[in-house]
C-alpha cells in the first residue's frame, strides 16, 4: 500500500505573478506554490497562460512536492511552465528537508559560480559603457553581441565590425576580462564559420549561437572548420538536440535555457554532455528567482562552467531584481556569484515587491 | 538528530574542526613532475566546507558476506559509512569473482571520505573517479558504486526522505515493475510457472540459452537454442513478457542467426547477444534482427554507455547499480539513454542493498522498463536471509512490482550484528567453462 501523503509536502495551491522590469521591459512570471501545512515554494518562468495554470493546478492536487517526475509526464503544458513549477517544487523540498537545493541534488560541487554578464546595448559605445558598469560591479566575463549589419551575407564588413567591437571592449574592460561573442542565431553558417576562423586566436571563451539550428550539418560546419569553441542551445526545445550536437562534435558549450527546461531537465542535459567532456553554461534571461535556481543547479553539476545573468543597464531594473529576492542574489565578486545560503532556493521572495511590480492585465 | 543543526551554514568552521583521528589529507607527497602543480590547502572537500553541512564521515567499514547455499562466486561486498550525526549509510559493491579486489579498492578510498562531509555525493564521485587517473573498470566501478550508495543512503537519512523523493519520484506509488528467473525447462514446469505468475501478478520472466557456443556453430546447436526459446514461449504463453539472456555466450555471427529465428516469438528483449567490448559488433547484430537488444550490465559510468547510445545500437540498457557507479551514475546513464528513447532495465544479480538502491532510481526515471533481481517465483535461501536482515521481504514482488521502501535513505536498517552469522568465506572465481576440445568458452 502506498504511504499516505505527507501534509508538509502535499501541494495545495499555485499562484502566479507576472512581473516586468520598468526600463528593460524584461518580463517573467513568478510562481508561488503552497503546501497543506509545510513550506511555501517559489519558482519562475517566462510566461504561463490561464489554460496552463489551470492544468498545473489540477496536476499538483494529491501530490507531494517531491514527485516532480510523475507530474512532468502527466501534464501537457509548455516546457517553460513546467520549468517554473520544477523550481518551486525543489524550493519546497529544500525547505522541508532544511537543506539548500544543491544539497538535495547531490551538491555542492563548488563553493561559488562563475558569472557571465549579458550586456545590453546596440552600439559599440553603449556596450563599452555597459561593460564598464558591469566590470565595476564585479563582473569579469561578458556576453557581447555581434554587430549586426542587417544584410543577409556580410563577409568583410562583419569581420571588421566584430574585430573593432572586440578590440574596443577588450581595452575598456581591462586585464582579466573574458568574452563570449553572441550571434544570437543571427548569422548564416558561412558567415559564422568565417568569423569563427578569424577569431581562432582571440581566445574568446566561446562563440555563442553562431547560426540558427535549422539543421545539424550547418552547425557542424562551424565547429568542424576551426578551433574557436562554439556554444549552442538557447532555442533548443528538446534535450535530443543537444545529443545530436554532441555526437556530431558540433558543440563545445551546451546552453540549455533554464527558463525553458527547468533545473531537473538541465541536469539531464548536463549528464548527456558529461561523457563528451563538454561544459554546460545554462542560458538565462529571466529574473532573479531563476538566478537563485541557476546557482543551486551550478553547485550540483560536475561540468558547469559559467552562469549567464542578465545585467540590466538601468539601476532601476537592477533594484527591482534585488528587491524581489529579498537579498542580492546576483551580486558578483571578482567574477563569481556566491551560492545562496539557507534552505530551498536560498531566497525569501518579497511578496510586497511582487505585488508592486506585478504586470496588470491590459 | 536535529537535521537543521547539521545542515545550515557551516560557515567554514568545520575545516578547522576536522575530527580527531581522521587521516591528514594534506601531507606532502612526491609526484612525477610531469604535469602536476602542487596545491595549497584548503583543497577538495575542505574548499566546500563553507557551503556544506556539518555532518562528517567518521569511519568506513567493509564487510564480505557469504551466504551458504547462495552462488559462491559472489559473496556480498558491503560498505558502511559512520558519521558524527548518529546515522550510518550502507552500500554494496558485490562483483562476481572479485570480492577481495573490491574490498581492497573500497579501502583505497578511505582517505577520500573519512573526515569529509557526506552530502556532496557528486563531488566525491568525481574525485574518486577522476583522481584514480586510469578511469574505472569493473573493480573500481563496483567500489565507487558501494560508496556512492552509502553516501546516498546517508543523504536520504540526513534529509529525512527516501532517496527516490530526492530524485523526483515515485513514478508509481505501488512500486517498481520487476521480473523473475524462469527456472523451468520442460513444458509442464513452464506451464506451472505460468499459473503461479497469474496468481502472483507477475508480468515477465527471463530465461537463458542452453549450451556453450563456439565462434561459428553447428546446425544442431543452433536448432537446440531455437527450440529452447520456443518452448519458453509455448509454456509461458502469449501474455507474459519473456526476455532471453544470451549472456554473451554467442559470437555476433551465431547470435544473429539464432535471433532471426526468435523474431517471430516477440520477446521483450535478447540480452548480451555478444560480449560487451565491441559496440560495432553489437550493432551489426541489432541491425539484422527485429528483436529488441539489451545490454550494459558490465559497463561502468555514463562514459561506458556513450557509444552504445550515440550509435543507437540497442533498445534497452541494463547497467548494474553495483558496478556502474551507484545511484549517481545509474541516473546519468538513464538520462543519456532517455534522450535517445532507450529504456532502462537495470541488471541486478548480487546482494540486496544494490537492488534496493536500484528501486529508487527506477522509481524516478522517465524511461524505466523493468527491474531484475535474479529471484524466483518461489522464494530461495537468500530471500529468507534478506528478510531476517531487514525485517521485510526485500525484492519480493507484490502484484508484479517491488514495493518501494518508505523509510529515509535507501529505506532499510541493517546491523553489523545481523551480518555476523554469515562470515566472509573468501573470494571465489566465477565458473570456468570450456568447449569439448578444451578451449575457453564464454558463459
Amino acid at each position: 500500500m502506498p504511504a499516505p501523503l505527507n501534509p508538509q509536502l502535499e501541494m495545495s495551491a499555485l499562484d502566479i505573478f507576472p512581473v516586468r522590469e520598468p526600463i528593460s521591459r524584461r518580463a517573467y512570471t513568478v510562481l508561488r506554490l503552497r503546501t497543506r501545512s509545510g513550506p511555501i515554494g517559489f519558482g519562475e518562468c517566462s510566461a504561463i497562460s490561464p489554460a496552463e495554470l489551470a492544468a498545473l493546478r489540477a496536476a499538483i492536487q494529491g501530490k507531494e512536492a517531491s514527485s516532480f517526475e510523475s507530474i512532468r509526464r502527466e501534464v501537457p503544458v509548455a516546457a517553460s511552465a513546467m520549468a517554473g513549477l520544477n523550481m518551486a517544487m525543489l524550493d519546497v523540498v529544500g525547505k522541508f528537508t532544511g537543506a539548500p537545493v544543491y544539497q538535495v541534488l547531490g551538491g555542492p560541487t563548488r563553493n561559488k559560480a562563475r558569472a557571465l554578464a549579458r550586456i545590453d546595448g546596440e552600439t559599440d559605445d553603449a556596450i563599452v559603457a555597459s561593460i564598464g558598469q558591469a566590470r565595476a560591479a564585479g563582473h569579469r566575463a561578458f556576453l557581447v553581441p555581434v554587430p549586426m549589419t542587417h544584410s543577409r551575407n556580410h563577409s568583410a564588413t562583419l569581420v571588421n565590425a566584430t574585430r573593432q567591437r572586440l578590440d574596443r571592449v577588450r581595452s575598456a574592460a581591462a586585464e582579466g576580462s573574458d568574452f563570449v561573442l553572441d550571434a544570437a542565431a543571427g548569422l548564416t553558417p558561412g558567415d559564422a564559420s568565417s568569423l569563427a576562423a578569424v577569431l581562432e586566436r582571440s581566445h574568446l571563451l566561446w562563440f555563442d549561437e553562431p547560426c540558427p539550428l535549422l539543421n545539424l550539418s550547418a552547425a557542424c560546419r562551424i565547429a568542424g572548420e576551426n578551433v574557436t569553441p562554439v556554444g549552442f542551445g538557447r532555442f533548443a526545445a528538446e534535450a535530443g538536440v543537444f545529443q545530436d550536437l554532441l555526437r556530431n562534435d558540433a558543440v563545445d558549450v551546451v546552453r540549455p535555457d533554464l527558463g525553458r527546461h527547468g533545473v531537473t531537465q538541465v541536469r539531464r542535459v548536463a549528464a548527456v554532455a558529461e561523457p563528451y567532456y563538454v561544459a554546460i553554461a545554462p542560458f538565462h534571461d529571466g529574473g532573479p528567482i531563476a538566478t537563485a535556481a541557476a546557482l543551486q543547479l551550478a553547485a550540483s553539476l560536475p561540468n558547469f562552467f559559467i552562469q549567464q545573468v542578465p545585467y540590466p543597464a538601468a539601476g532601476e531594473d537592477r533594484r527591482m531584481r534585488t528587491r524581489l529576492t529579498g537579498a542580492p542574489v546576483e551580486t558578483v565578486q571578482d567574477g563569481f556569484l556566491q551560492l545562496p545560503s539557507g534552505p530551498g532556493l536560498g531566497i525569501s521572495v518579497n511578496e510586497s515587491a511582487l505585488a508592486e511590480y506585478r504586470e496588470r492585465e491590459a | 538528530m536535529n537535521r537543521r543543526h547539521f545542515l545550515t551554514g557551516a560557515g567554514g568552521t568545520m575545516a578547522a574542526g576536522r575530527l580527531a583521528g581522521a587521516p591528514g589529507r594534506h601531507q606532502p607527497f612526491s609526484f612525477c613532475d610531469c604535469a602536476m602543480e602542487p596545491q595549497a590547502a584548503p583543497m577538495g572537500a575542505d574548499a566546500l566546507a563553507a557551503v556544506g553541512s556539518k555532518v562528517r564521515i567518521t569511519n568506513l567499514k567493509t564487510f564480505g558476506v557469504t551466504i551458504p547455499g547462495a552462488p559462491p562466486d559472489r559473496p556480498y561486498v558491503f560498505v558502511k559509512l559512520e558519521t558524527n550525526a548518529g546515522v550510518a549509510g550502507w552500500g554494496e559493491g558485490t562483483l562476481e569473482g572479485k570480492a577481495g579486489a573490491v574490498l581492497a579498492c573500497i579501502n583505497d578510498f578511505k582517505e577520500f571520505l573519512i573526515g569529509a562531509d557526506p552530502m556532496p555525493v557528486e563531488h566525491h564521485w568525481q574525485s574518486m573517479y577522476v583522481h584514480s587517473f586510469y578511469r574505472a573498470g569493473p573493480v573500481m566501478g563496483s567500489a565507487i558504486s558501494a560508496l556512492d550508495q552509502a553516501l546516498w543512503d546517508l543523504r536520504g537519512k540526513i534529509l529525512g526522505v527516501p532517496v527516490y523523493k530526492l530524485l523526483g519520484g515515485p513514478n508509481d506509488p505501488e512500486g517498481v515493475r520487476g521480473y523473475y528467473v524462469a527456472n523451468a525447462r520442460t513444458l509442464e514446469d513452464l506451464q506451472r510457472l505460468r499459473e503461479s505468475a497469474a496468481s502472483q501478478g507477475i508480468t515477465a520472466f527471463k530465461g537463458g540459452l542452453p549450451n556453450y557456443y563456439e565462434w561459428i556453430e553447428t546446425s544442431q546447436k543452433i536448432a537446440e537454442a531455437i527450440r529452447h526459446v520456443q518452448t519458453l514461449r509455448e509454456g509461458l504463453g502469449p501474455d507474459l513478457d519473456i526476455a532471453v539472456d544470451f549472456h554473451a555466450k554467442t559470437s555476433p555471427s551465431v547470435a544473429a542467426v539464432i535471433i532471426k529465428e526468435l523474431d517471430a516469438l516477440h520477446l521483450l528483449w535478447v540480452e548480451e547477444p555478444c560480449p560487451p567490448e565491441n559496440v560495432r559488433a553489437m550493432a551489426r547484430i541489432a541491425r539484422r534482427v527485429e528483436t529488441p537488444i539489451a545490454t550494459g550490465e558490465r559497463l561502468v559510468a555514463s562514459y561506458g554507455v556513450r557509444e552504445l547510445v550515440e550509435q543507437a545500437v540497442v533498445d534497452i540498457i541494463q547497467t548494474d547499480m553495483n558496478h556502474v557507479g551507484g545511484i549517481t551514475a545509474l541516473w546519468k546513464v538513464a538520462a543519456l539513454a532517455n534522450v535517445s528513447s532507450i529504456s532502462m532495465a537495470p541488471h541486478a544479480c548480487e546482494g540486496p542493498i544494490g537492488m534496493l538502491a536500484s528501486l529508487h532510481v527506477d522509481a524516478s526515471i522517465p524511461n524505466f522498463l523493468i527491474q531484475e533481481c535474479c529471484g524466483q517465483a518461489v522464494p530461495q535461501v537468500r530471500d529468507k536471509v534478506w528478510e531476517e536482515w531487514f525485517g521485510f521481504p526485500a525484492m519480493r514482488m507484490v502484484n508484479g512490482k517491488y514495493p518501494l521502501p518508505e523509510k529515509p535513505g535507501l529505506g532499510f536498517e541493517l546491523t553489523e550484528e545481523a551480518l555476523k552469522k554469515y562470515p566472509f568465506a573468501g573470494s571465489r572465481p566465477m565458473a570456468r567453462v570450456f568447449h569439448k576440445d578444451g578451449s575457453v568458452a564464454e558463459w
